[in-house]
């Protein structure tokens, strides 16, 4: 036998416990407020008629923060309320594997800047984010319930198809499509959508 | 050497895929049959096959309910399985030692 077999069984174990630990906080909470936030922002950059680059940019940049301080918020009240820390093992796993394509979808953001008009260079924001978000989530979602990662798929189909629409359309169809409206619908629509799926489906007192 | 942590080492835990099946369980309150089985790649007739005699043990217990219309299995490790996990790792620990003086 393997002198080192006791210490091989530790790190097995370990590297198995490791990956088995996944984040099993109720969900359905921080995607309807998600969902609400995107809303939220859709409406107030179509009512207010905020359609220049940088105002757009502006408007979802505080959107995103709006609605990441409330989903933090939420998580952390969730883990106060089961007496167990907010900053554990699986959550630092996701936001591991969250921060790559966020990144790349905050940088592409600022290089788009000045490659066309401000509706194109919006829409093509959209398809940046909808990609690098479902990229995003898609990763997140090896460390949460298997559904995620199908929440994560859509985003990038959707950025996809997104992309065969505007190339296959014979005119700029962006001058025709609020970002505003499309990011609502998007985000705020599919967020919305998936909360109340998961307040229907989630176990009321997760594990 | 002293062979008295070896001999005392649980033989139904010991065998590597109840073991992982344990590792899995410790980590989180529970686990799905699907999750457990694609965490450690195994086939369904062989975790069913070890879930069976880990709950013949009195290690897990398995609750069966239904989400989304279609059946769920959902395994957790019981306090006597938790106690027991632990009671391993210890002899695991001892043996690294004894290996090491």
């Amino acid at each position: 036998m393997n002198p080192n077999w006791a210490e091989e069984n530790l790190q097995t174990i370990r590297t198995l416990m490791e990956r088995s630990a996944l984040y099993r906080r109720a969900l359905a909470p921080v995607m309807i407020t998600c969902g609400m936030a995107g809303l939220a922002g859709g409406a107030v950059g179509w009512l207010g008629k905020l359609d220049s680059y940088t105002a757009f940019v502006a408007v979802w940049a505080t959107t995103a923060v709006v609605a990441l301080s409330c989903s933090l918020l939420l998580m952390r009240r969730q883990a106060l309320r089961d007496s167990e820390p907010f900053w554990s093992a699986p959550t630092r796993r996701i936001a591991q594997a969250l921060a790559p394509p966020f990144v790349v979808g905050a940088i592409m953001t600022d290089v788009i800047f000045g490659t066309a008009n401000d509706e194109g260079m919006a829409i093509a924001a959209i398809l940046i984010w909808c990609l690098s978000y479902g990229c995003g989530i898609h990763a997140a979602g090896f460390f949460m319930p298997r559904g995620i990662r199908w929440f994560g798929w859509i985003f990038i189909l959707a950025g996809l198809g997104l992309i065969t629409f505007l190339f296959s359309a014979p005119v700029p169809v962006w001058a025709f499509i609020s970002p505003h409206l499309l990011m609502a619908a998007i985000f705020g629509g599919l967020h919305l959508a998936y909360g109340i799926y998961l307040y229907f489906t989630e176990k009321k007192n997760p594990a | 050497m002293n062979p008295e942590p070896f001999l005392q080492l649980d033989r139904v835990i010991h065998e590597k895929g109840r073991l992982g099946i344990m590792s899995a369980l410790a980590a989180t309150p529970e686990l799905s049959f699907t999750e457990l089985r694609e965490t450690l790649a195994m086939t369904d007739g062989n975790l069913t096959t070890h879930l069976r005699i880990l709950q013949e043990g009195g290690f897990i217990s398995l609750a069966k309910s239904y989400q989304n219309n279609r059946p769920l299995t959902t395994c957790s490790l019981t306090k006597a399985g938790r106690k027991a996990f632990a009671d391993y790792i210890n002899l695991l620990e001892q043996i690294v030692r004894q290996n090491k003086g």
